[in-house]
Order: C-alpha cells, then sequence, then structure tokens
C-alpha cells in the first residue's frame, strides 16, 4: 500500500472521529473566536499603526488555538492503546506524520475561514481586496505550524505534563514561522502588494517544504521512541 | 512461519524485565506462556511484537530480523490485545474496514460480515465499539485476527472478559490458526486452558526461562517446575 493511500486511510478515520466528537474543533473555534473578542476590547488599535499590530495579534490568537488543537491530536490513538495497534501494523510511520498534519491542517483551516473575516469586521480594517492574498499567507504559516505541531505533539505524547510540555517545545521552534508570517502579512497590507512581501514568502516556503521532509523521515523513530 | 529469538533481553535501568532468553518455535506450535505476575510475560511479547526495543538480542522470523522493523515484517505479527486497539468511535463494521485496509487486506472486505456474523456481532454491526461491553470488544478482536491472519499471533490475558461461548470461540479460533501453520503464542493465568490448548509450554519467573517443554500426558516435569505459581486447587 502506497503511502497516500495510507495517508488517505488515517485521515479518513481522523476526520470521521472528529465529525462524531467534534471536541477539537468546537474547542479551537469557540477559543480563536473569543481570544478576537477579548484583543477587541484590549486593544484600541490606532490606524496608522494597524497594518503593523494586526497580524501578529491573529497569528498570536492562531498560535494559542492550534496548541489546544495540538493537544488533542494524538486523543484517538491514547484511548484504548490503539497507537500500539497503529505501530504494530505494516503502517509506513511517514504516512501517520502525513496524516495527523494533514488532519490538523484541515482544522486549522476550518477556523481560519471564519476567524480571518471576523478579524477584520472587529477592528474595522478596510483592506477587504488584500484578504486572499493573506489568506495564502496564512495557510502557509499554518502549514508550518502544522508541520511543526505534529512533531512535537509526538514526541511529548507520553510525557505526563504534555500539555504544558507542548507549547514549550513547539513555540521556540516555531519563532522562523511566526517570524515570516507577520511580516509578509505586515508587508502586505503596508504595500498592498506581494513584491516586497517575496523574501519572507520564500523563506516561510522553504521552511515549510524542509520540515514536511524532514518529518516524513525522522517520524519513525519520533513515535516509536 | 519460523520463529528464532537468540539472546533476548530487556532491562528498565538496573532491573531486568527479562533476562537472556534463547528460542526457537516451529510452524504451527501453540505457546502456553505461562508465569506469575511481573514474571515477563507482557516485556516478552511486546518484544516479540516489536512494540519494545530489546536491550540485547535479536528476533527472527523465517531467517529476516525483527530487529529492521520493516513494515511487510510488521504485517506478519498480530498482538491479542482482549478489549483494546480498537476505535470507541468507530463502529464494529468500520474498526474491521479500517483495520483490513491498513494491513493491505481489501481483499477481506466481503468477508467482513461473515466475521462480524461468525462472532455473534451481527446484530450489532453498525453500534459504535464503544457502546460494547468489554467481552463483545473481545469478540470484535477475534473478528479483526481471523481476518488479518498474522502468521505470528500474540495473546495477553484473554480470557477475563470472555464468556463461556467467547471462550469457545477463541479457542477454536487459535486452533484453525495454527492448523494454517501460524504461530501462537499466549500469556495466560488461566493455566489449565492454556496447557490443554498447547503443544509447548514456558514459564517464566523473575525474567528467567525457568521451562521450556513440548506438551505430554501426564506432565509431571511440568507440574514440579510449575508447582509454586499454581493457583489454590492446581490444575
Amino acid at each position: 500500500m502506497t503511502l497516500l493511500r495510507q495517508t488517505y486511510l488515517l485521515m479518513w478515520k481522523d476526520l470521521l472521529l472528529e465529525l462524531r466528537r467534534r471536541d477539537s474543533l468546537l474547542t479551537i473555534f469557540f477559543f480563536g473566536t473569543l481570544l478576537l473578542f477579548v484583543f477587541h476590547f484590549a486593544f484600541d488599535l490606532p490606524p496608522d499603526r494597524i497594518a503593523e499590530l494586526a497580524p501578529a495579534l491573529l497569528w498570536l490568537a492562531f498560535l494559542f488555538t492550534g496548541t489546544l488543537g495540538l493537544a488533542q491530536l494524538f486523543q484517538a490513538e491514547r484511548d484504548n492503546h490503539c497507537l500500539d495497534a497503529l505501530l504494530l501494523s505494516p503502517l509506513d510511520r511517514g504516512a501517520l506524520f502525513l496524516a495527523k498534519t494533514g488532519f490538523n491542517f484541515a482544522l486549522m483551516f476550518v477556523v481560519e475561514l471564519v476567524v480571518i473575516p471576523l478579524f477584520w469586521v472587529l477592528f474595522n480594517l478596510s483592506a477587504w481586496n488584500l484578504l486572499p492574498q493573506l489568506f495564502l499567507v496564512t495557510l502557509l504559516g499554518t502549514v508550518g505550524f502544522c508541520v511543526l505541531g505534529t512533531i512535537t505533539a509526538a514526541i511529548t505524547l507520553r510525557a505526563r505534563a504534555r500539555e504544558l510540555l507542548l507549547p514549550l517545545v513547539l513555540f521556540p521552534l516555531m519563532i522562523p514561522v511566526i517570524l515570516a508570517t507577520i511580516r509578509c502579512m505586515e508587508s502586505i497590507m503596508q504595500t498592498g502588494g506581494m513584491t516586497e512581501a517575496m523574501p519572507w514568502l520564500r523563506l516561510l516556503i522553504g521552511f515549510d517544504i524542509i520540515f514536511l521532509t524532514i518529518g516524513i523521515l525522522i517520524f519513525d523513530w519520533v513515535i516509536e521512541s | 512461519m519460523r520463529l528464532i529469538v537468540n539472546q533476548l533481553a530487556k532491562a528498565y535501568g538496573y532491573l531486568w524485565a527479562l533476562r537472556p532468553l534463547d528460542l526457537e518455535i516451529a510452524p504451527g506450535e501453540f505457546i502456553a506462556l505461562l508465569g506469575p505476575n511481573g514474571a515477563g510475560k507482557t516485556t516478552l511479547l511486546k518484544l516479540l511484537a516489536g512494540l519494545s526495543t530489546p536491550t540485547a538480542g535479536t528476533i527472527e522470523l523465517d531467517g529476516k530480523s525483527v530487529a529492521a522493523n520493516s513494515a511487510t515484517r510488521r504485517g506478519h505479527i498480530g498482538l491479542f490485545a482482549p478489549a483494546d486497539h480498537l476505535y470507541d468511535q468507530l463502529t464494529v463494521l468500520e474498526n474491521l474496514r479500517f483495520f483490513t485496509a491498513l494491513y493491505g487486506k481489501e481483499s477481506q472486505k466481503k468477508g467482513l460480515a461473515a466475521a462480524v456474523e461468525e462472532v455473534g456481532l451481527a446484530e450489532r454491526a453498525d453500534e459504535y465499539a464503544g457502546n460494547l461491553s468489554a467481552g463483545m470488544k473481545c469478540r470484535l478482536s477475534i473478528a479483526k485476527w481471523r481476518l488479518l491472519d498474522a502468521g505470528l499471533l500474540l495473546l495477553d490475558e484473554p480470557y477475563g472478559v470472555l464468556d463461556g461461548n467467547g471462550v469457545d470461540l477463541l479457542e477454536e479460533f487459535l486452533r484453525q490458526q495454527c492448523a494454517k501453520g501460524h504461530i501462537v503464542i499466549m500469556a495466560s493465568h488461566h493455566v489449565s486452558r492454556a496447557v490443554n490448548l498447547c503443544s509447548r509450554a514456558l514459564v517464566l519467573h523473575q525474567g528467567r526461562l525457568s521451562f521450556n517443554q513440548a506438551k505430554q500426558t501426564p506432565w509431571p516435569s511440568f507440574d514440579r517446575a510449575f508447582g509454586e505459581f499454581l493457583p489454590r486447587g492446581g490444575l
């Protein structure tokens, strides 16, 4: 069975379980929305600094909500020792990594579809025409987050205080992704185009490709050790 | 399928859970793995399943090292966990469909309904596995491993949650596996049941293999070796 076929099978299982439980999606959706309202009431963004601060606030919300989702990422495998059942099978560990990353990305994507327009409304941002470009950058940043998040969630899977350990391990590793994404969005909002954002965009794409490849290669060792 | 174990050992820190052990198991053998709590039975099963890394030694299946842990090798080893290794929020049929696809045994899809029927779960085929009792889950595990048809099947205390009919189902399934030339290794505290089924008994005590002999009737050497661990009333 090919890597992609196994990945599809595992993602089908995870999406089916999520549709039935709705734990992760509802939790991160409501938490993300709640954070936006908190930011809305806490910060009075001056119009001249909005391009500088809005991406950072938006990504702060994604980072916190995404981490909540990551803490639940292997819950189905923890129940009934199903991880052992997967490790016992002829499954390619790379497929498990891709499936978990893909599932996490799907959850974040759904949340971002709602949260980004809501953010625009709450902070009274006028540049609606920039939304597609900003959304593209956000998706690239989300890929980086999900790739690193899946690796760190697997590393902390058997730790006792995994909910505490996960952000401690993840956030420092996320710095290049967050920096590149925020700078990219900031540049797009300030200039209205992608040209000046290209160096950061290249960094982001490079980071995604490198860590996606590393993840596939090392997940065997990560999940079994 | 032939299993050869050379100087296999496992230590947790300074504590030996399993001291160096040699074994050779021929195709079709049914091994009863016996011993008191903490003897190292589950450790041995986990090592054989590849779920734990040995401190020393090698495991070979049909002359190929399991340490290589290739996907193909793994596909031939099954660990029967009575009420575990099933997704609670998938239905009985979805669990079977998922695992047969994972093991690349899609051809077994036609047999799903028959497997469910054989273990008496036909009427509950569309119920979530999480809604089943532990005994019913164990029956579902029997259906699962019947479909996956592992060449080396490891069982850890399979009797605990099964009713009389379930025990008959399990034992019949295990006999069929051995008849096909597959190896079955069962760790159990139900000594009389395990001894009735087995072709050979292994007794572990404090991580050492203290007894390894093909079944005889009567079996005085087994009675002596296992005597001190026998439950009240003996066999």
